[in-house]
């Protein structure tokens, strides 16, 4: 029955296929079926049995079986490859056959001849053009009475001109001076900034805005989140406690973006120190927190995937090529080799993530600096059989390299040595200072409490003697509880209180036992930590002497004595602890009670390990030579230096990508689209630039100034293009180009999830401008008001608000989605960050004014109200439907006895106003926050 | 060409024609959905032929409109529920390897079927000495299916529901969640789930409601998270969005604070309203002020939709009682079931309800006591599900919506800790039914321990290809540029359970 069915359907395919023999298309029918199927294998990048299928004259050349089409299609290898009726392995390999349809088509195209339209030949993949390094043109000839004659312009005009469009004439000052205002510093205008700029008639009042917005702090903030997004920016994600992914601390990468940008560091430098600062700059903490960039991609259980990704973003992000896809198998769109992806990765395969102390904290678990180093130079790197890790090919250890389509052989790799200090943290002043420290304040509170202790003894020994001397003694006196020096729990406690203080002898006699047995606990607390100390002091001397460079002299000597301290540190302790072991024992005696026969048991056997201790420790003393503990892990003193020649390749002016992957960044965030479509994928299989020219230009300048990003945005948002209005009100321009692909008109564009919070905060007045630190709980965000870029993020910790705007998603971002949902107008509808802001505004508004209400204050309070959310006064319909609300909500407010409050289980931070009239101006300001002109980018 | 991304947002996609829209702003187009407001009128697709996002149409007849996809957390024991193996009983006590059936430890599907993501974890072994089935089974119904002793209410639906025995997958740990969701295994990322293609691919019904609703404690971050209703590339809009059963706190934002009165948020809406309207007419050109409008509308509109769809107060006693409201045990999950029969009513394209989040590996991880353990669990979803599928069919609608019941993998028909199994990613059943399905079947089959899938083998992907299949999807065609999906992501459709 079924295969019947089968035959039936095999011939209802065949049926218009042979029907249409005559019609078969070479260019429509056969060509994608060979695309999609065959020339991954047999086209331009491989040529599996020496046969191409990307252009007929391949074909009819054929491979080493001969010509792939013959007169006939029962004859053609073609068909007896994919139909798997000749001595061929069934085409294509390891994917599904062909449906019995496109054979069907490829047997009648054959068969009618194999006609196909004259086509050239398909270019060499390697001379595709963003495998070439950026030449700058020429700027384009202009007159002088052109649009503009800023050079963006000048290439943009040329496209207009081609294309039959015209530019916008320039925004309205107030919208172009919020455009700026949210482009470079992700916060609007204040109406005192925006009635300036409208009252500066200067030739360069617009400059000299730009100039300082790139000057702010805000810069480095709202631009540090763009690159967040393209750097994958991410919080530690993981299981309850347990990390899986990325790491804690690794906010002081974020950090590190924000400072970065705001000195205007250039991009190279950037790229390489994220690569690679612990090997260019190893004495440079600060630089190394950049490394966040390859921290981000630990991953708890499998080195594999860790890697696949540290591999795949780096070539995304800075070079705008998706290796990742060459991890299986050859790349199928541009010549990258399998091979190449596993040489790329051999660059990663020595580094580890690790975590050192900073000043202050000495667990590393509540603070520390994370970044990357490199572990083991030895670790090979093998191709994985067609991407899988069971499959190592052991054969052909891979050394570290880059596409050669991208000139990968001036690769120079030389190993690093590192400071002292960079391979072993425990030399770093503030980590001797600490330990130091540390050491000095347990010795002092143990000599302390030695002191105390010894006078409660001679306390207890006077009331003994007293007893002695008189009938009647004194209530027994508890001895000094402990002072925390000693956390043991056998240390003997203060007796049990007495009912009643009778005959006291025995009693006295218990406490003097215990007094005596606190001293003698103090005595040899007061000697380990003194001799800790000293163990201390000696490390520090011979850590000096041992990394010094060349060594000191003395320092085997040193070492011999640092190892001697410690020993007897560690007999010292030991004995103490014996001392506290023996006590147990005794009081476990003492005790009595249900249990006595096991924790009797349990306080020797503890004394039994404690005394196995000693002795391994006093053995350890008399054997001591030049070795000791040292305050940290002492890591490899060497790193292999292929990051680092990774990171000079990459930002190199040499590389045909990186600059050029750059811009089309940049540019993209200042217009809302970029050059490049395609922004993570600038090969064969990515979107041309709208505009080549100019992304060459571009990426030129870019490099020859330095790799300043202040200086592109300042290029970009000082061209016309830039200033233009975003209305796009030309049938003409809009038939011609609908999509603006050639720029005629600025894109409005909604804000991004970070803008829109940021945003509602500051025009309250309300955002806290403190930057930097550790990350914030994400649940928090509509109580406390940082910015948005500070909260936690990561795959599962998220903040709902910015969610629903669209933020970024962390497994990559390489460009932001920017929709329009209901979720996000009940985010700002009803939020309570929404609603305490508008409170919270409306009062601020209000006292400004310090009007009462009447219709021409009101009148007043609207056009504050725009001007502070919208940054524009109302027009004339606005306010008198803004007037009419306000009326209106008042007299509603007037009987709230009619009104229905709603059943919610939210609190507010700010309480709306008692008086109808202030808390129909705060809904007002509710509303302009909804408003499409406040989420709108214009 | 320009918007080659994922989002679907009409956001400038095209330009419309001033005058259309001014037509429009003049007639305030209520009630248009929003997407398809721009995508629906064939405007948006445009004249190149460049990628655009799904115009929300299926691509063939569909079979239903609606998914209800209940998920088990932790690992429902196949062998206790949906796939009897009287050879448990038989050689139990007996070590695999001493059994006529030691061929299954040798399987070339031990190795195949089995990428580890904690290589030396206590649990995800395979478990030699065979451990007895825990419960009776029954054959039910006309089709006299086998279902266990655990199931009661659920077996008198055994006419309507297809059972595919032979389900298999790859993580050996709870990583197997998330994998059951998006087709791939954990070690590989996160990607799209199955009710965010369906989001993605299908249009609203009602736009009032999200599409895409999930009842119940997601699955925890440990095995896959928030992850296993998202959307990951295809864009925020198009995941889940979790709905409480509380109507005074069914979603974030659903409403403001208590402070707050009705008609003073309806007076700002209607203001709103007002001005975005006269910007609108400002801007004829920008899509997105329209969009923006639409967005309120709906948004306004949910407000009082979503607390009321989620408010079971309004549904009758018997109906209550038919899905255990009135009983301790069966009343959370019922009461998720009743607003997911509430819920497709309405439109609402796909529901998934969790059961047995316990903000680890999940309730239903039976590593020992499993016959406590499962005979308790089963007790709270038996009658709430079953009464899903009477009450679905008694309003006609089991015809157009389909119910999934999945869990993440099998359990080892070896024991573990004396009373408990293990996991075990080679075998599981799956249970189905409802529109464009067959009723009474079960297809595919286990060996004789329950080891291995032999017999119509299916990998996760395809319970997700037969459900897009059936939903009028060819996820073939919802392919997204720079997003190479793999031949596994596709899955086949069980045609053999297909009515």
């Amino acid at each position: 029955m079924r295969l019947a069915g089968a035959i039936l359907l095999a011939l209802l395919a065949w049926a218009p296929a042979l029907c249409a023999a005559e019609s078969v298309d070479y260019v429509r029918d056969v060509k994608p079926i060979l695309e999609q199927h065959c020339i991954r294998c047999h086209g331009a990048i491989e040529q599996e049995s020496g046969l191409r299928l990307d252009h007929i004259s391949f074909m009819r050349q054929g491979g080493v079986r001969g010509t792939a089409l013959a007169a006939s299609s029962d004859k053609s290898v073609l068909i007896q490859a994919v139909d798997g009726s000749g001595d061929v392995e069934q085409m294509p390999l390891e994917a599904d056959p062909l449906s019995d349809e496109q054979i069907a088509t490829l047997r009648a195209w054959i068969d009618a001849g194999a006609p196909a339209p004259q086509e050239p030949l398909p270019a060499d993949p390697r001379e595709h053009w963003s495998f070439r390094k950026p030449v700058r043109p020429p700027l384009p000839e202009t007159s002088p009475d052109a649009w503009s004659q800023h050079p963006i312009d000048r290439f943009l005009a040329v496209e207009h001109q081609r294309q039959g469009l015209t530019p916008m004439p320039p925004a309205e000052k107030n919208l172009l001076l919020r455009r700026v205002y949210l482009d470079l510093i992700g916060l609007p205008p204040t109406p005192e900034e925006l009635r300036a700029f409208q009252a500066d008639a200067s030739p360069d009042a617009y400059e000299k805005v730009v100039d300082r917005l790139l000057a702010s702090p805000r810069y480095g903030e709202r631009w540090g989140r763009h690159w967040m997004d393209v750097w994958r920016y991410s919080d530690w994600d993981g299981y309850g406690q347990e990390v899986r992914e990325s790491q804690p601390h690794i906010w002081r990468w974020r950090d590190w973006i924000v400072e970065s940008l705001n000195a205007d560091k250039p991009y190279d430098r950037m790229v390489a120190e994220m690569l690679a600062a612990d090997e260019i700059a190893p004495a440079d903490e600060e630089a190394r927190r950049a490394t966040g960039f390859l921290v981000r991609n630990w991953y708890k259980f499998n080195r594999n995937v860790w890697l696949d990704n540290t591999v795949e973003h780096t070539s995304k992000a800075f070079l705008g090529i998706t290796l990742n896809c060459a991890r299986c198998h050859n790349h199928m769109y541009d010549p990258i080799a399998q091979r190449e992806y596993y040489q790329f990765r051999a660059f990663f395969e020595p580094h580890q993530v690790r975590t050192d102390r900073v000043p202050g904290q000495s667990d590393t678990k509540h603070d520390g600096l994370v970044h990357a180093y490199d572990a083991d130079a030895d670790t090979p790197t093998y191709l994985f059989e067609r991407g899988n890790e069971a499959k190592p090919d052991k054969e052909n250890p891979l050394s570290p390299g880059v596409p050669a389509v991208l000139g990968g052989d001036t690769l120079r790799i030389a190993s690093v040595e590192l400071p002292p200090e960079a391979y072993y943290p425990g030399l770093r002043a503030f980590v001797q200072q600490e330990t130091l420290a540390e050491a000095i304040a347990s010795a002092d509170t143990a000599r302390k409490s030695l002191a105390t202790r010894s006078e409660a003894l001679a306390a207890a020994r006077q009331k003994l003697a007293a007893l002695a001397d008189t009938a009647s003694p004194p209530a027994a006196k508890s001895p000094p509880a402990g002072n925390g020096a000693e956390a043991e729990s056998a240390e003997p406690k203060a007796d049990p209180p007495k009912q009643e203080a009778t005959t006291g002898k025995d009693e006295l006699q218990v406490a003097l036992r215990d007094a005596e047995r606190n001293v003698e606990l103090a005595e040899s607390e007061t000697l380990a930590t003194a001799a800790e100390l000293v163990a201390v002091r000696a490390k520090i001397a011979a850590d000096a002497a041992t990394f010094a460079t060349p060594p000191a002299a003395n320092a085997e000597e040193l070492a011999r004595e640092a190892s001697r301290a410690e020993g007897v540190a560690a007999v010292e302790r030991a004995r103490h602890k014996v001392l506290v072991a023996e006590n147990g024992v005794e009081r476990a005696k003492a005790a009595g009670g249900d249990n006595a026969k096991k924790n009797i048991e349990l306080a020797e056997s503890k004394l039994t390990a404690a005394r196995q201790v000693r002795e391994t420790a006093q053995a350890a003393l008399a054997k001591s030579d030049d070795s000791y503990t040292h305050f940290t892990q002492v890591f490899p003193s060497s790193s292999t230096g292929r990051r680092a020649a990774l990171a000079r390749w990459i930002a190199s002016e040499e590389n045909p990508l990186t600059a050029r992957v750059a811009v089309n960044h940049i540019w993209m965030r200042h217009f809302g689209d970029p050059l490049v479509q395609s922004v993570f994928d600038f090969g064969r299989n990515g979107q041309e630039p709208t505009h080549p020219e100019l992304l060459d230009w571009l990426a030129v300048e870019f490099m020859e100034q330095g790799w300043r990003m202040k200086s592109l945005h300042r290029l970009i948002v000082t061209s016309a293009a830039y200033r233009m209005a975003s209305t796009a009100r030309d049938e003409s321009n809009l038939a011609r180009d609908p999509e603006n692909r050639y720029l005629w008109h600025a894109n409005a564009r909604r804000m991004e999830a970070e803008v829109v919070r940021d945003s509602t905060l500051y025009v309250a007045g309300a955002l806290d401008e403190t930057m930097g630190g550790p990350e914030l709980d994400q649940n928090t965000g509509q109580e406390v008001a940082r910015r948005s870029l500070y909260f936690r993020g990561s795959k599962e910790k998220k903040m709902t608000f910015l969610d629903t705007f669209d933020r970024a998603n962390v497994t990559d971002c390489y460009r932001r989605s920017e929709t329009i949902v209901p979720q996000q107008a009940l985010a700002m509808v009803n939020s309570p960050l929404s609603l305490a802001q508008a409170r919270r505004l409306a009062g601020t508004l209000a006292d400004q004014l310090q009007t009462q209400p009447t219709p021409e204050s009101e009148t007043a309070f609207i056009a504050a109200a725009f001007e502070r959310v919208l940054c524009r006064p109302p027009s004339d319909e606005e306010r008198d439907a803004c007037l009419a609300f306000l009326a209106e909500q008042s007299r509603m407010f007037a009987d709230p006895a009619k009104l229905a409050a709603f059943e919610s289980e939210e609190e507010s931070d700010v309480p709306p106003a008692a008086d109808p009239h202030a808390r129909a101006r705060e809904n007002l300001l509710h509303v302009l926050l909804n408003h499409n002109d406040f989420l709108t980018v214009r | 060409m320009r918007r080659w991304r994922q989002p679907q947002s009409p956001s400038r996609n095209t330009r419309l024609p001033r005058r259309a829209f001014l037509a429009d702003v003049g007639m305030g187009f209520t009630g248009l959905a929003l997407g398809e407001m721009l995508l629906g009128d064939g405007i948006a697709r445009g004249a190149t032929s460049a990628w655009q996002p799904p115009d929300g149409r299926a691509h063939h007849r569909p079979r239903a409109k609606s998914v209800i996809w209940i998920f088990l957390v932790g690992g429902m024991s196949h062998m206790e529920s949906f796939d009897p193996k009287p050879a448990l009983n038989e050689f139990g006590g007996q070590e695999i390897g001493n059994t006529p059936h030691k061929d299954v430890l040798t399987a070339s599907f031990v190795e195949e079927n089995l990428r580890i993501v904690v290589p030396d974890d206590a649990n995800g072994h395979i478990r030699h000495k065979l451990f007895p089935l825990q419960v009776a089974f029954q054959k039910r119904g006309q089709s006299g299916l086998e279902i266990s002793d655990w199931f009661p209410h659920l077996g008198s639906c055994a006419d309507d529901l297809a059972i595919v025995r032979s389900m298999w997958t790859t993580d050996n740990n709870h990583g197997a969640q998330l994998q059951f969701h998006t087709g791939r295994h954990v070690l590989e990322g996160q990607f799209p789930t199955i009710g965010s293609w369906v989001h993605y691919g299908l249009g609203s019904i009602n736009e009032n409601l999200p599409r895409f609703v999930v009842l119940g404690t997601p699955i925890a971050d440990c095995c896959g998270g928030i992850g296993a209703h998202g959307a990951n590339y295809l864009g925020p809009e198009h995941s889940g969005v979790q709905l409480g059963v509380d109507p005074a706190a069914p979603l974030p934002f659903a409403m403001p604070s208590a402070d707050v009165y009705r008609e003073e948020q309806q007076a700002e809406f209607t203001l709103l309203n007002k001005l975005n309207k006269l910007a609108a007419v400002e801007y004829p050109e920008d899509q997105d002020i329209r969009a923006r409008i639409k967005s309120y509308e709906l948004a306004f509109h949910m407000q009082t939709a979503v607390p009321d769809v989620v408010d079971c107060a309004q549904e009758t006693e018997d109906t209550h009682k038919l899905y255990g409201l009135d009983q301790k045990e069966t009343e959370p999950f019922g009461r998720q079931c009743l607003v997911a029969r509430r819920l497709v009513e309405q439109g609402v394209r796909f529901v998934q309800i969790f059961h047995g989040s316990n903000g680890g590996a999940g309730a239903w991880d039976a590593h020992g006591n499993l016959k406590t353990s499962h005979s308790t669990l089963c007790g709270q979803i038996d009658r709430p599900i079953a009464a899903l599928i009477q009450d679905l069919k008694r309003r006609g609608l089991l015809d157009e919506t389909i119910v999934v019941i999945g869990t993440e993998f099998g359990r080892t028909p070896g024991t573990q800790n004396s009373n408990g199994r293990d996991h075990h990613p080679f075998g599981f059943s799956v249970v189905m039914a409802g529109g464009g399905l067959k009723g009474g079947v079960a297809h595919g089959a286990t060996d004789a321990l329950g080891f291995h899938a032999i017999e119509n083998r299916h990998y996760v992907t395809d319970v997700h290809a037969t459900v897009l299949d059936l939903m009028g999807l060819d996820p073939r065609r919802l392919e997204v540029p720079g997003r190479k999906r793999l031949d596994i992501d596709f899955g086949h459709p069980i045609r053999e359970i297909m009515a």
